[in-house]
Parts: structure tokens; sequence; C-alpha cells
């Protein structure tokens, strides 16, 4: 089970390349732009790029809260990168297979169609984040040496002025938590694009999110309400996984104090709350009866 | 003998299309098994109801295993090669060897590899830059190189050339079968496995039409060429299918009485390809 389930992921791997290959382009451009002084920061009211805060006087406090800002801007388009690729991923993971006309090939191996969707699911939930939060930690580091060579060039103190604030390990801590709890929130609209992928003889895409438009627009002519519309937007911007703030709010400047608490990114995240709350089991309850019919397409549905 | 394959009063249902109608056939371990019949006859459907790819009614088991319900249990002791099952083109061939590797118990990488040495098929090659030919090589390969008890075959050289064609079959029965294995095999190209296999069935329309062994074909149908007065004589002894060749008439007799039809003209036993078009013509009039 185990054996059959990492060859199969890493038949994902070998099938879908985007999945290394787009983090890859995301670092090389980001590391390009920071190089080129495009990555600048407007945090605190201040524009601070590399120069300046190399240079500048700023404090302890707020020199950690800039760098944790510079290494969360990174993590935030990875973030976006991997969403991105989870859609197109998991849009694609059934249906390529029928496509191509080889899912009578794959069936003809002695691996069940839940060993097969399932590795298809953790690919999407797990391989995905996981491979995001490699490249993050590879793209810091990365970063960090070469703004420590182009620092210790200007004569600069790397090691105190970039290093010691920036906060490493409490970032990529944080990291590492919400790139594993995201897909957990994220699921039912993963375990839907699977079910879709599934299912459709066409246009994955539009039959994916076609009903996401439709349904509350339907909902509001028939019913005057917009709950559909909130559910799924609650889902996507909101995770109750951040304490007081939701995932955009935490640098926006009206509500930030500066402070050694507000700068640990892992002080923000309520394990807690995301652990207790119903919308995140609910949410994996609908994941998992998508992906059970997703089973269940692939297994009754004859292809002739 | 054992039986590999059990049908009893086999159907599958598309909305009102009966594909397969109530089925019944065995076949017997170490047997290469003909299966004929014209397009939209449910010979796919019928192999797919083998290969556990589609469910059906009645009763059907292959090596002992419910084929729909245990079918991971079952891939691991069958192989089948299918037109339609076509090979990933994305792969590269080394990466499907190790897929197969991790995921097949009954998977040998250095007979596969042997057998591959053999071919023009590349380790590094991905399966979009092998020809036609060479993919099918592939596949025969690496179903060789597995030890499994039954075979399906379902078109497999579909689209090759003669030489590929020859090859394919040779490579089979001198590589694969070792009188152990079993092969159920579909084609359209008759005359090419004529010789290859030990027993035949007919399909058409869903059913059974004829279930029969090689040998034992040659002793129950005949066929006989005869010309004016002597046609005319020898359709007296109810020829179930008759053509004409060269203006004379060719006509094809089930359990009739040899020694006397020879006394009408040339008499031998039929090809399969022209048994198969009498008794699904034979049965159309």
């Amino acid at each position: 089970m185990i054996g059959n389930q990492l060859a199969l992921i890493k038949r994902e791997l070998w099938e879908h390349r985007a999945i290394y290959i787009t983090p890859l382009v995301i670092a090389v451009v980001m590391s390009l732009m920071s190089l080129t002084g495009q990555v600048t920061m407007s945090a605190f009211g201040q524009e601070v790029d590399l120069a300046i805060f190399g240079a500048s006087n700023v404090g302890e406090t707020e020199r950690r809260a800039a760098m944790t800002a510079f290494l969360v801007i990174f993590t935030s388009v990875f973030a976006l990168g991997a969403w991105i690729l989870m859609i197109f991923y998991s849009l694609d993971a059934l249906y390529a297979e029928r496509k191509d006309k080889s899912i009578l090939f794959w069936r003809s191996l002695p691996v069940t169609d839940s060993e097969t969707i399932i590795s298809k699911l953790l690919t999407a939930a797990l391989v995905i984040p996981l491979m995001t939060f490699a490249f993050v930690v590879v793209t810091h580091l990365l970063n960090l040496i070469l703004w420590s060579v182009w620092l210790s060039i200007q004569g600069g103190d790397a090691g105190h002025l970039l290093w010691s604030a920036a906060p490493l390990f409490d970032n990529w801590a944080a990291t590492l938590v919400v790139v594993i709890a995201m897909p957990l929130w994220l699921s039912p609209l993963i375990g839907w694009f699977l079910f879709v992928s599934a299912f459709t003889k066409r246009s994955p895409l539009l039959i994916a999110f076609l009903p996401i438009f439709v349904v509350p627009m339907l909902e509001k002519m028939l019913f005057r309400t917009t709950m559909f519309w909130e559910a799924i937007f609650v889902r996507s911007s909101t995770p109750p996984l951040f304490k007081g703030i939701d995932a955009i709010g935490i640098f926006d400047e009206d509500n930030f104090q500066i402070t050694a608490d507000t700068v640990s990114l892992l002080a923000q995240i309520d394990l807690g709350k995301f652990l207790s709350s119903p919308s995140m089991w609910l949410g994996l309850v609908v994941c998992g009866l998508f992906t059970t019919a997703a089973i269940y397409v692939r297994r009754y549905r004859d292809e002739s | 003998m054992t039986s590999l394959v059990t049908a009893r009063g086999v159907s599958k249902r598309f909305g009102d299309i009966l594909a397969v109608d109530n089925v019944s056939f065995e076949i017997e371990k170490g047997k290469i098994m003909g299966l004929i019949g014209p397009n939209g006859a449910g010979k796919t459907t019928l192999l797919k109801a083998l290969l556990g790819l589609t469910d059906c009614s009645g009763e059907l088991s292959v090596l002992g295993l419910d084929p729909f319900r245990q079918r991971k249990e079952l891939m691991q002791n069958i192989c089948f090669i299918a037109d339609v099952a076509v090979l990933p083109r994305w792969i590269r061939v080394s990466q499907l060897l190790d897929f197969i590797a991790a995921t097949h118990p009954n998977f040998s990488m250095s007979h596969a590899q042997e057998l591959l040495s053999r071919t023009k098929v590349r380790h590094d090659a991905k399966v979009r830059q092998l020809s036609k030919g060479m993919v099918t090589q592939l596949h025969l390969s690496i179903i060789t190189a597995i030890d499994a008890r039954l075979l399906v075959l379902d078109e497999p050289t579909l689209g090759l050339d003669i030489i590929f064609r020859k090859e394919f079959y040779g490579n089979l029965l001198n590589d694969y079968f070792d009188g152990e294995r079993t092969i159920l095999i579909t084609t359209h190209q008759v005359e090419e496995i004529e010789n290859l296999l030990t027993d035949i069935m007919f399909i058409n329309d869903g059913r059974i039409i004829l279930d029969t062994t090689m040998d034992s074909l040659a002793e129950r149908y005949s066929e006989l060429m005869a010309s004016g007065d002597n046609a005319d004589k020898a359709r007296g002894f109810g020829p179930i299918f008759e053509r004409d060749v060269f203006g004379k008439t060719v006509m094809l007799f089930e359990g009739a009485d040899r020694e006397r039809l020879a006394g009408f003209g040339e008499l031998h036993t039929p090809s399969v390809a022209d048994l198969f078009v009498a008794k699904i013509k034979g049965a159309a009039a």
C-alpha cells in the first residue's frame, strides 16, 4: 500500500512537471527581481529596500519586522503559485489519462482506483505544498546569501544587519504550518476539482468554475440570499488559522503595531482555533465525499 | 484440465443495446484462444468484463476471482495489450519500467531489460518518440516479463506493418507462451493468427456462435469447390454458406460426410476467415 503510494506519487511528478518547474520559475524570477531592486517594501510607512535597510538606522525590532515582511513577500508569491498549481493539477489529474487514452493501461496494473485517486489527492494537498515549502526555504537562503555578498561589498556587516535580524526559523515554522493547513481548509475545493476531472468529458476548468459563479447567481435570483457565495468567499480568503487578524490583514499598517510579539509569525498562528473549527472539519467531509465520488466514477464508468 | 475462465450466462447492457447476450464458455489453462467477431459484436465489451474493467450480469470467474470486484488481485496474474489501452506518451521507458517494478509483484526487471535490449527501444526515450511498432515491442516486452497466468490481447497489432506483426507473434510464441500460460486474443487479421490458435470462438451480435478447438474444426467443417451439376448435387447436403469463385461454387458444410462430398469436387478444410464469413453471413441469411 505505502510502496504503491510512493510509486504513484513519483508517477505524478513525472507526468506533471509543473509541480516543481512552477516554484523553480518563481524562485528564479523573485531572486532576479530582488537582485535588481524590484522587490522593495512599502511596509511601515517607509520604503525599505535592500539598500536602505542595509544601511539605515532602524531599530532591532523594526529591522526584524522589515526582514519578516521581506521573507513573507517571497512566501506569498510561492503560496499563490501553489494554489494555482493545485487548481490546475487537480483538474488535470484524472482528465489527462482519459484524454491520452492511457487510463486502461494504468488500470491494467495491480493498483486499485482508490489507491490511484488517493495518490492524486495527496499530490495536490501535500506534495505540492511541501514542494513549495522546500522552494521557499531554499529561495530565502539563496537571497540572504546574495544580499550578504552585496552588503559585504558595500562594507556592511551582513551577519548583524541581515542574518541576526532575519527570524528564519520562526518564519519557516509558520510557513510549514500554513502550507499544511491551507490545503486542509481548501480541501472541499480540491475534492470538487478532482471529481470534475474524473467525470467531465471536456474543459474541466470551465465545468469546475461555472457552478461557482452560476449557483450564487441562481441563489440570489431565487432565494434572495448569498449563502453559497459567502461560503466560497470565506473559504477561499480567511482560514480560521490566525489570531485576531485574517491572512490579508497581517501586515496592514493600520492595525499593525510593531512589537517583539507581532514580529513573530508563529505567534500569529492559532492552531487550536483551526483544529476546533467546525467549518474545517466539515470541509474535510465534503472533500471525502467528492473524492469517493471520483473513485466511483473512475471505477464504474465504461470508457468505450 | 483446469478452467482459467468460466462464464455462465454473462450479459452486458448499454441502455437499449445488449452488447453481450447471455454468453457461456470456458477457457482452459495452456490454450491460445482466438475470439473472432465483426466490429460491434461485443468482443471488446466481453474482454473488458473479463478484465474487470466493466461490470456485467451473470456468473463470471477469471482465475477463480470475480474480475470486477477483485480487480487488483486479478491484475497480478493477468496482463493485457489492447488497442484502446495505450501507453502514456509522456513517460520515459525507464520510468515506465520503474513504475511497473514498484507496483507489480510478478514483474522481472532483468527479463524486461533483456527483451528490450533486442529491440531499438532506448531506455531514456519517451514513449511519444517511439514508432508505433516500437511501442508495441515495448508493451510486449513488459508483458512478457510479467509472470502472468492469462494474457489478453485485443487487436494487438492494429496499425503495424507486416514485419512487426510477424515479429510480434513470433516473440509471443517464443518468449511468452510456454504451455503453462494462457492467451486470449482478438484480431481482424485472422489469417495471421490461425496457425497459433488451439481454440476458437466466434461472436456475433453479443452471442457466441461457435466455440471449438482447432482440431475439431477440421473434422466438423469442410469446404467444397464444385461446378455445374456437381454443385447442384452437393447443395443437397445443405451447405451453410456458398459463394462463387472464378465460375465455380465454393460451399461450406458443417458435419457433412467428407467421403461422399469428395466425389463432387475439391475438398478442403476451410480457413478460419472463410468459416467466419460463412457463419456470420449464413446466420444473417
